[in-house]
């Protein structure tokens, strides 16, 4: 292979620069580790402990940054709303070839894997690592492989936008409910004692914020991800 | 050991980078950009951090990869 050809000497000088950036970063990483600090989250453990909730990152992005989880939501939604404008006129292509065997049946196979994966990541959010969104888009990746292997299979419109309305809707009614009974949007207003710590049904509305925001995620990845599909194969 | 992991994962993230940017067919760049993905997945792993290793898993290597193929097909020449 003879890169020389092709790429000028800016390019060599900027690898050059970055490995020397790289390199001098990995210095200072290594040699000034501060002796006190174990772990970042020592002190987000001991405030943890009050919420009753086992992961420490999920009491973090959904209880005390609950507020930044709507406005995720609400960009997610824009995004699939653009991209279904632009692109969900898909006609059926006349000459579309079959999937092979393999692809067909191992589909078959991992699809309700793929889908109790998604489901245990959302549920045990709380416990685990994981979370809402993260199970989403999960379930999403096990919508994609039955789109790639049956050619004929289309996401239900009229059951993903119910779900999708649904779920957009206890998102904030849950915000609201918390706002009205604790102050505070997304307060945690049902009983979440320190001492359920670790059961499935601990944390207060958690579990019901990350269940709320899995099926939304989900959803909308879906719909995302087949509308990219379909666009594609008329082309 | 820990460090030991995370120096491999850190200059395997650097190499696989380097591979996608001087790479000629952009369907190879993406699989190696999927590699940048899988590295850094490693990196947040054991760096103490499961749960954003599991959403770049799932995003940067899975979706936003699906994304990029989905845009080279649109392509009308081959590259």
């Amino acid at each position: 292979m003879n890169f020389k050809r092709d790429i000028s000497t800016r390019t060599y000088s900027g690898f050059a620069l970055s490995a020397l950036l790289v390199l001098t970063i990995l210095n200072v990483m290594l040699q000034n580790i501060p002796a006190h600090i174990e772990r970042a989250g020592d002190q987000l453990l001991a405030l943890n402990a009050q919420e009753g909730v086992a992961n420490a990152v999920t009491s973090v992005v959904v209880y005390f940054r609950g507020f930044d989880t709507l406005g995720e939501i609400a960009v997610l939604f824009i995004a699939a709303l653009g991209i279904g404008l632009m692109l969900s006129e898909h006609t059926k292509d006349p000459h579309h070839e079959e999937s092979s065997f393999i692809l067909q049946k191992a589909s078959k196979l991992l699809f309700p894997i793929i889908m109790l994966f998604g489901v245990y990541v959302m549920i045990y959010g709380h416990l685990s690592p994981g979370g809402g969104f993260q199970g989403g888009v999960i379930i999403a990746s096990g919508v994609l492989l039955l789109l790639i292997s049956d050619q004929n299979f289309e996401v239900p419109h009229a059951v993903i936008s119910a779900l999708e309305t649904f779920a957009g809707i206890s998102y904030v009614l849950i915000g609201l409910i918390g706002l009205l009974v604790m102050d505070k949007f997304l307060g945690n207003f049902l009983p979440h004692d320190v001492s359920e710590m670790g059961m499935l049904l601990s944390g207060g509305i958690i579990p019901l914020v990350y269940i709320v925001v899995g099926v939304k995620v989900g959803s909308e990845m879906s719909l995302i991800v087949q509308n990219l599909l379909k666009r594609s194969e008329d082309v | 050991m820990t460090g030991l992991i995370i120096l491999f994962a850190f200059f395997a993230v650097i190499i696989v980078a380097f591979a996608a940017v001087i790479q000629k067919r952009l369907p190879d760049a993406i699989i190696l950009f999927m590699g940048v993905g899988l590295g850094t997945v490693v990196l947040f792993f054991v760096m103490q951090a499961p749960d954003v290793a599991m959403t770049e898993a799932v995003i940067g290597a899975g979706i936003s990869s699906l994304i990029f193929l989905m845009a080279l097909k649109h392509f009308k020449e081959p590259v």
